[in-house]
């Protein structure tokens, strides 16, 4: 657009005070409405066609879990996409973060809560460095990111010689040590937490409304939105850019890190390509949700739900025995549908309204 | 800074690549010592992984033979194409190469071929004749020898699911064909559903979830390779159903995750070891650099994994440790 | 003097608004019609229409006797009507000549022929600049006449420029005088929007008043009362509101033989031996052509540019910030120049970006109290009198005075004890202007130092205690309150050696 400004009406009505407009808020915190069509038409057409066997526990849960991981990344992803940048290493990271977890339990037996901060730390360093590559030497995030994705590949393809590390583990008596017991917790299929809560599913949840109470309450969380909407202005409003943008990466990387043991329990091994084109998936999620690769726009609350779209749009399709070459095509226009959906101009693109 | 960088980053370049690939033409001077050039497909494949460790392995015992080291193509033809046309620059004494596919590496072998370099292809083949020797297993054979044992293990008739690889992949074609030839015998035996899971264990597991959401009875898991079938046994597991089910798989790799350890537990009910051919492959080389005939076209069988034999097998082929 | 344009009852509306109501202009060949108005008076979208953004609109519009519909902006090119927007639509990393013929180019590109007839529409409007030059090595003036070039290849018959001095000095806006004298002169109608008054009386032969999307009025000789009086709908009063005699408070801000490094890529000038000070309670201005280091001074001073000697000091003691960040926690705050690049998030809401700066005011554990931020916020927000539907509005949606105070509200939520402002009246309404003004004045009667750099010479002498005159980085001048002249200043402005009084 050009320099069109249709101001305000004048006089000027009183300022609403904060506490006023709260659904307006958090209907705004949680993304536009339109965002949910695409949820609400894969359920409706899942509950359609299938019914009970779509929805009931265990088949949410399947179809939940078998995301969850990527999802994870998801969330990481989104705040990188947030300060205007793009992290595609997630995957890779999520791959090393797995085989690390893996090989501590293999190797040295160790204890899941111990094995999760390592693996946090693992991914950490180095989303660390994604972000140092980007803010200290200027790199573009694309290109920074791209390599890591090579590098570290490499490293984890290196570690394991190439070959998958189961993570069942037997002991001497036949039977599971207890280490490896403790670890199917992680998310093998049909291993709950407590009595009926399985994991992964549980991880993603904590995972997105703690970094949704990140985005909207604190504020880093602001700096990031201010990172993506305008650097300059942000720095120029005493935001340390630098600092945030090394902070979201890690974050990123850490939360790949998180995610690797979930996805190294789900197969009950970690495979040296775990985790391969699985950033794809996590921007599609980002995206889905209505984060804009211009950075400065989306929601955790989004990224949620672009996350449910594709992984419960996979299960529809499946349990209605759709073949592999259409669920592609589907998969597709589905994305294009969804991210044309929560347009907030949406009703102006179909009236044909010019927008130069 | 950005000097010490360049200087430090070529160093180490100069450094991989001294250590690592010793120049042919250096003993070309006596020729007592024959240099050898191998193109795997993929390493990140176990598969491929477990070829290599044995490739290694089989040449050493020829110290007269010299394995450069093993060029990866990551699953690019492209990559793979100058890869082979590095190694006939380097004027290596002989070439093995793993095509990814077959197609785009003809010219390459020919290439090869033209340079009177004598070249194995091991595992896929390629569309000219102008190789010197092909190894391979048959993955028909294969999928009918899996289709038998299903057949076996279902004599009342019963539904299999099937999780195939890569749709596009020769193997996946070979080892599909050969199950239903065989399975044909029981007329009572139906393939319900199949679908694509890509070679991997994670696409397996939501997989197979949704079958058993979807279908009362499966009797039977066909899967194209051990980790499918793996990642199908862990969503039957969980919904309680693995007794009941039972799980075929093909590759039989003699490492801890793989099929043999999976048959030994009691996971899989059989699992086919798909040759690597890397000890035929490493006889074969050796008999062509002392000018010795070899067999133009070697297939290799199969051997079937089964709980009484899992334990030997293992241990037959587990290089862990020997190299 | 024969019609060129007329348009006839121009009506338009938007969701929610009518932007425009009835609205008639006619423009003779060789004519220069000023359009004059507040912003959202309807000045952008009755141009915009004549320059076929929208597709729909009330109304007729005759070019050259007929009747002309303008539905794209094909159509508008096609009936010989351009328009200069105030934010330049050139492309940075292609060529001046590139631009020019954007959009026209043959399939197979004819460089040849599109950089000689460049070189000649450069030529003349006396643009001594290659074809091949890339236009974001080209100074914000020349972008602005190679705008104007780029109208002149179309055989232009109506001109429209929006807001085209905003970004220029006093010499520049010479210069485009000069363009459009001898635009006119071959019969070119050129439409004009300011907001500057007094340049209206140089280059304008009429001024049409716009209000509230309404057609006002119309006036030949330009009486400057009058003309703010059509346009507010109100008596301004007293443009300039500050009073006389600054008190003399004691030392907040001394900067002592600054030298700050240029950087030749993006033209940044750099400062030599700038020394100066800044009382409290006073306002001091500094004045300079565009490139003289005005910007950089101020910058410098905030911690965006590292000086590579000097000293400066705030309260007496030793600052040497190394970030924004650091000039703000020592109570320094920058209204930047450019608002929509440097100062405002603009797809976020007026809270968001009003309380940015001070955010760790409101912090309670680890999260932002929305409470407190929010009452703070509206406590600027009425103060200022920031006309805007709500707090969560988003920021990029108010017009151009309401957005340069919700930045003012910014700063002023970091209770700052020195104020660099950097042009901070471009491109706003005179009603806005006015209140900028009133609450530059009672920011310094509150003790606090304003440092304010701006290319309105009167703005200067209206409001400063002292101005400061900058050339190539150094200052040459500095006039007390009641000695500065505009003459004065622009003598020293171009001056290379310091000028002593």
């Amino acid at each position: 657009m050009t320099t069109m400004k249709t101001a305000p009406p004048d006089p000027a009505p009183p300022v609403k005070a904060p506490g006023e407009s709260r659904m307006r808020r958090t209907l705004s915190a949680l993304g536009a409405a339109q965002a949910y069509i695409g949820l609400v038409l894969i359920l409706a057409v899942g509950i359609a066609t299938k019914g009970e066997m779509f929805l009931n526990e265990t088949n949410l849960t399947n179809a939940i879990g078998a995301f969850a991981s990527r999802g994870i990344l998801a969330v990481g992803v989104t705040l990188v996409i947030l300060t205007g940048g793009i992290d595609l290493s997630v995957g890779s990271l999520l791959g090393i973060a797995s085989m690390t977890a893996a090989m501590m339990l293999a190797k040295f037996s160790l204890e899941p809560w111990q094995i999760v901060p390592i693996c946090m730390a693992v991914g950490a360093l180095f989303g660390f460095l994604n972000g140092a590559g980007t803010a200290w030497l200027r790199i573009q995030s694309f290109v920074m990111t791209l390599a890591m994705l090579s590098v570290v590949r490499g490293l984890d393809r290196q570690v394991s010689d190439n070959v998958s590390v189961g993570t069942q583990i037997a002991g001497a008596d036949g039977k599971l040590t207890p280490q490896a017991e403790a670890f199917q917790l992680f998310g093998t299929p049909g291993h709950n937490l407590f009595d009926r809560i399985y994991y992964p599913v549980l991880a993603f949840i904590v995972v997105c409304v703690v970094f949704h109470l990140i985005l909207t309450k604190t504020r880093f969380g602001r700096h990031v939105y201010a990172v993506g909407g305008n650097p300059t202005a942000a720095r120029l409003s005493g935001v340390n850019v630098t600092a945030v943008t090394i902070a979201v990466f890690t974050l990123s990387g850490m939360l790949a890190g998180f995610a690797g043991p979930i996805d190294a329990a789900y197969s009950a091994s970690a495979d040296p390509q775990a985790g391969q084109s699985f950033e794809l998936d996590a921007i599609a999620a980002a995206v889905i949700g209505g984060a804009s690769l211009a950075g400065g726009k989306g929601t955790i609350a989004g990224t949620f739900v672009g996350a449910l779209i594709l992984t419960l749009l996979d299960n529809v399709l499946g349990l209605n025995a759709v073949s592999d070459n259409w669920q592609l095509v589907i998969k597709g226009l589905i994305v294009v549908v969804a991210v044309v959906l929560q347009r907030p101009d949406l009703f102006k693109i179909f009236r044909g309204g010019s927008r130069s | 800074m950005k000097k010490t960088i360049t200087i430090a980053l070529c160093a180490l370049l100069a450094a991989a690549c001294a250590s690592k690939a010793p120049a042919p033409s250096a003993s070309s001077g006596e020729k007592k010592k024959f240099v050898v050039g191998y193109s795997q497909s993929n390493n990140a494949e176990p598969y491929r992984a477990q070829l290599n460790l044995q490739l290694q392995h089989f040449l050493k015992k020829y110290p007269d033979i010299e394995l450069l080291p093993i060029a990866d193509a990551k699953q690019s033809s492209a990559t793979q194409v100058s890869q082979v046309q590095n190694f006939i620059t380097q004027k290596v004494d002989a070439l093995i190469v793993s095509p990814t596919e077959p197609a785009p590496l003809t010219a390459a072998v020919q290439q090869a071929c033209d340079a009177k370099i004598p070249v194995i292809v091991l595992d896929r083949t390629v569309n000219t004749d102008c190789y010197t020797a092909f190894i391979g297993g048959d993955n028909v054979l294969i999928g009918r020898k899996a289709g038998e044992e299903a057949v076996r293990l279902l004599p009342d008739g019963g539904n299999i699911v099937e999780l195939r690889g890569i749709m596009s992949n020769q193997p996946q074609i070979d080892r599909d064909k050969g199950f239903r030839e065989a399975v044909a015998a029981n007329p009572k035996i139906k393939i319900i559903a199949d679908r694509e899971g890509k070679w991997v264990k994670e696409q397996a597991t939501p997989i197979m979830q949704q079958w058993l959401a979807q279908h009362d009875q499966i009797d039977l898991v066909y899967g194209h390779n051990d980790p499918m079938a793996l990642g199908a046994y862990l969503a039957a597991q969980a919904a309680g159903k693995a007794d009941k089910i039972k799980f075929i798989g093909i590759d039989g790799l003699a490492i801890p995750d793989g099929g043999i350890r999976a048959v030994q537990l009691g996971q899989l009910s059989a699992t086919f070891i798909y040759p690597t051919g890397a000890q035929e492959a490493a006889d074969t080389v050796n008999k062509i650099l002392h000018g010795r005939q070899v067999e133009k076209k070697q297939v290799l069988g199969t051997t079937q994994v089964t709980k009484d034999n899992a334990a030997e097998l293992y241990k037959q082929f587990d290089l862990s440790g020997q190299n | 003097m024969t019609t060129v344009l007329a348009m006839r009852a121009i009506g338009k509306s938007f969701p929610g608004v009518r932007a425009l109501d009835g609205v008639s202009l006619t423009v003779a060949e060789g004519e220069v019609v000023a359009l004059l108005g507040e912003n959202g008076a309807g000045k952008s979208t009755l141009m915009n229409i004549l320059a076929g953004v929208f597709k729909d609109y009330e109304g007729e519009i005759e070019i050259g006797g007929e009747v002309a519909h303008i539905h794209s902006p094909k159509d508008a090119r096609r009936h010989g009507i351009a328009m200069i927007h105030q934010e330049l639509n050139l492309v940075p990393e292609l060529s001046v000549a590139d631009n020019i013929f954007l959009g026209r180019e043959r399939a197979l590109l004819d460089r040849k022929v599109t950089e000689a007839r460049t070189a000649e529409l450069l030529r003349g409007l006396g643009l001594d600049l290659s074809p091949r030059t890339l236009v974001k090595q080209c100074k914000i003036a020349e972008r602005q006449l190679i705008e104007v070039a780029k109208a002149l290849s179309q055989n232009v018959r109506v001109l429209v420029m929006d807001e085209p001095t905003s970004a220029l000095a006093d010499a520049e806006v010479q210069r485009l005088y000069e363009v459009i004298r001898d635009l006119t002169g071959r019969g070119v109608a050129v439409i004009y929007i300011s907001h500057r008054l007094e340049e209206l009386e140089e280059i304008a032969d009429r001024v049409v008043v716009l209000r509230d999307g309404q057609y006002i009025g119309e006036r030949t000789g330009i009486n400057r009362d009058e003309l703010i009086q059509m346009m507010v709908g109100r008596p301004l009063g007293e443009m300039f509101p500050r009073a006389d005699g600054a008190t003399e408070g004691e030392e907040l801000l001394r900067v002592k033989g600054l030298h700050v490094p240029g950087d030749r890529d993006t033209g940044r000038t750099a400062l030599r031996d700038v020394s100066l000070t800044v009382r409290t309670g006073e306002i001091v201005g500094v004045a300079g052509l565009m490139g003289a280091g005005r910007s950089e001074l101020l910058e410098s001073i905030f911690g965006v540019h590292r000086p590579s000697e000097g000293s400066i000091s705030l309260h007496g003691a030793p600052y040497r910030p190394r970030s924004p960040k650091q000039a703000i926690e020592r109570g320094v705050a920058l209204v930047a120049e450019d608002r929509k690049a440097q100062s405002l998030v603009l797809g976020n809401s007026v809270a968001f970006n009003a309380s940015l700066s001070s955010l760790r005011r409101y912090l309670r554990f680890w999260t932002v109290d929305r409470r407190r931020e929010g009452a703070a916020v509206e406590q600027q927000v009425r103060a200022l009198r920031v006309k805007t539907p709500g707090l969560r509005f988003t920021v990029g949606n108010l017009s151009g005075g309401n957005q340069q105070k919700v930045v003012l509200a910014k700063w002023l939520l970091t209770a700052p004890s020195l104020i660099l402002m950097d042009e901070p009246t471009r491109g706003i309404d005179v009603g806005a202007k006015a209140e900028i003004h009133a609450l530059m004045s009672s920011l310094a009667a509150e003790g606090k130092g304003v440092l304010v750099a701006s290319s309105e010479l009167p703005e200067l002498l209206a409001m400063c205690d002292r101005i400061l005159v900058l050339c190539e980085g150094r200052i040459t001048a500095e006039f007390p309150r009641g000695q500065a002249t505009q003459e004065a200043i622009l003598e020293a402005a171009m001056a290379r050696q310091q000028v002593t009084i």
